[in-house]
């Protein structure tokens, strides 16, 4: 793919020279006949904001439960810090976690919260003090240090539990969806609040959502689950522009696919044809390119189609329906060919365009339009 | 009906008339409580009479104090109840942890036994006990009253613990595990704390039970070693006297007090 650069930022170039924080080697846990993580091979390395994305029951708050102690691997090896830690009891490990439900001890004050680790390590009095101190300035909660958790918000909860697990400065910090129970707003502050926090404090973040914008805001790496298996493991602008498989492409933003049969392959270059019969010129990922008479998918994304134009695909087609989102236009049209599409367009500059019923031209491009793997 | 003639017949549920539900209730709480006042306002009269209001005197309550077989019943309930409430509590709370942690083979079957033991016949309890304790050859006497009221109390700590268990989110506990305590330092640094007013309720009802316990300590008391309620049967044996009304009135309110307070624990919020 000469012609499609994938640029992630700087500071997400590949992890080259830095240590291995976190090693997953060959990890299965079954729940009886249930297999939630099925032979997973992680390496997370020092420094990295890492996130595990996936549905719900795809196993990465398992992975990150095994990484913390509270669930043994069926087989396989964890590593962290260089150290095995299978058989570790969790307050043996050099990690710490925040949790979903935040887990604020609710008989102790902020400041005997935030020391408890602290006081289980024997650190000495005044050390826990300054300690606790810098922790809550950082999460910006000094001056509540004598409040019971019963008189703080959500979202300050949410601070005295990363404080709580800071504070210890642990190896790798572990973090079960720990914005999901904030309101919308709100999480999007502490979402950058979070990066920034990770990037002052430089501790490896292993982070577990089920929200794609959350990871593809905050991380360095993403592993994307499904069924216990890692889909595709990259940063967040390979992630989206190039997706592994179906399943990356539609849990990662939204995308149009089309399934149908290779006409004509040869090199990246595939034309399929649809059920419906229209004809589609996509690219191939990688090696994978596909032969000639094999059933493929192939995607492009809604803002990477436009009306009128030209380009490896045009095809008429009629506006069905017409959403205002405000940043852009979203327009779900019916091709000529058959099949809906959907697509996007900014409200750069005027919102006028083609109306609900409107007969219009659609493009675009093969180089944007991926045949997808699985 | 009452609806559309709104003012005419308000407060008219299912035909009854305000009225009419109010001297219900009247009727109720007079037959739930005027015997109860009436041996509470008899145990301040000034004769011996247990029908007829003379005046008022603390004359019954003095006798009480000046009877030795009535202060030593008194201490032996006390004893009984303190040391059975100890172990019971300690065994209550530890079989609710244990019912409420761990999934095992016929758990179901556990959980009902402990329900069951709570509204078991207490002369069954009784008697089995009494059977129990001779067949193993322990004499009766205090040690006997203590694992009987042992025996009877378990379930009901139990069951007042559970409660608080099932109301507590359990990731507190991991969360103490992740900052670096043992499972024993978990225990008693956040788990315990937690479940405390359960526990101290628990441990309140246990005590109040094991106070007021007639049919059972009846069975299994052995000579010379009368708790306070055998102490009151034994005396009325021999004529009504004001003297059991005082001492009636003594236990009520200990048992109402303790039971208030248990409850006033079971209701605490978590961030008093």
């Amino acid at each position: 793919m000469e012609d499609r650069q994938i640029r992630e930022r700087p500071a997400r170039a590949e992890a080259a020279g830095r240590g291995v924080a976190v090693r997953l080697a060959g990890i299965t846990k079954r729940f009886g006949d249930f297999v939630a993580v099925d032979d997973l091979n992680l390496d997370i390395y020092e420094g990295e904001f890492f996130s595990l994305l996936g549905p719900s029951g795809c196993g990465k708050t398992t992975t990150l439960r095994m990484i913390a102690g509270f669930e043994e691997p069926s087989q396989g090896e964890i590593s962290v810090a260089g150290e095995q830690v299978q058989g570790v009891p969790p307050y043996r490990r050099p990690v710490n976690t925040v949790f979903q439900s935040y887990a604020i001890f609710p008989h102790l004050n902020v400041f005997d919260n935030v020391a408890f680790g602290l006081r289980r390590a024997k650190t000495p009095k005044d050390e826990v003090a300054s300690r606790v101190a810098d922790a809550c300035e950082m999460v910006q909660l000094a001056g509540f240090e004598k409040r019971k958790p019963g008189m703080l918000s959500g979202g300050q909860q949410q601070r005295v539990a990363l404080a709580r697990a800071l504070v210890n400065r642990p190896k790798v910090l572990l973090l079960d969806e720990p914005l999901g129970a904030l309101d919308l707003k709100l999480r999007k502050e502490m979402q950058l609040e979070l990066k920034s926090l990770q990037e002052e404090v430089g501790i490896t973040f292993v982070y577990v959502t089920h929200d794609q914008e959350e990871a593809l805001t905050m991380s360095d790496r993403i592993a994307v689950m499904n069924e216990g298996k890692v889909q595709q493991l990259a940063g967040p602008t390979t992630l989206y522009e190039t997706p592994a498989n179906r399943f990356v492409a539609g849990f990662i933003g939204q995308t149009n696919v089309f399934s149908g049969t290779v006409e004509a392959a040869d090199g990246e270059r595939t034309t399929l044809r649809t059920r419906e019969g229209l004809r589609v010129e996509a690219v191939a990922r990688d090696q994978a390119s596909p032969k000639e008479g094999e059933e493929v998918h192939a995607a492009v994304r809604p803002e990477k189609v436009r009306f009128g134009g030209s380009g490896d695909n045009v095809s008429a087609a009629e506006v069905k329906q017409v959403v205002y989102l405000g940043a852009s236009t979203q327009y779900i049209v019916e091709l000529e060919g058959g099949g809906k599409l959907v697509l996007y367009q900014q409200n750069a500059f005027d919102a006028t365009g083609p109306l609900e019923g409107d007969g219009v031209s659609v493009s675009w491009d093969a180089q944007n339009c991926l045949v997808l793997g699985g | 009906m009452a609806a559309t003639s709104k003012g005419s017949r308000k407060g008219t549920m299912n035909g009854l008339p305000d009225w009419g539900l109010l001297l219900g209730s009247v009727l109720v709480y007079l037959f739930l409580y005027a015997p109860i006042a009436v041996l509470i306002l008899f145990s301040f009269n000034s004769t011996r009479s247990t029908q007829v209001w003379s005046g008022f005197s603390f004359e019954w309550y003095g006798q009480l104090l000046a009877d030795p077989t009535i202060l030593q019943a008194f201490r032996t309930s006390l004893t009984v109840g303190v040391i059975a409430t100890l172990i019971a509590t300690v065994i209550g709370t530890m079989t609710a942890l244990a019912l409420s942690r761990h999934r095992f083979r016929g758990q179901s079957v556990a959980d009902t036994a402990i329900y069951a033991a709570t509204v078991m016949p207490e002369i069954v309890v009784g008697v089995s006990l009494l059977v129990f304790f001779v067949a193993v050859r322990i004499d009766l006497g205090i040690t006997t009253i203590v694992i009987a009221h042992v025996a009877f109390t378990i379930s009901f700590v139990t069951i007042v613990v559970r409660a608080r268990l099932a109301g507590m989110d359990r990731s507190v506990e991991e969360a103490a595990q992740d900052l670096g305590a043992s499972p024993v330092q978990t225990f008693f640094r956040v788990t315990l704390p937690l479940i405390l007013p359960g526990v101290m309720a628990g441990g309140l009802l246990a005590f109040t039970l094991s106070f007021d316990d007639f049919v059972i300590t009846y069975f299994i008391s052995g000579v010379g070693s009368s708790t306070l309620p055998l102490k009151i049967y034994s005396m009325i044996k021999f004529g009504v006297s004001p003297v059991i009304n005082a001492l009636s009135t003594v236990v009520l309110v200990a048992t109402l007090f303790l039971i208030f307070g248990g409850s006033r624990l079971l209701v605490r919020k978590d961030n008093t």
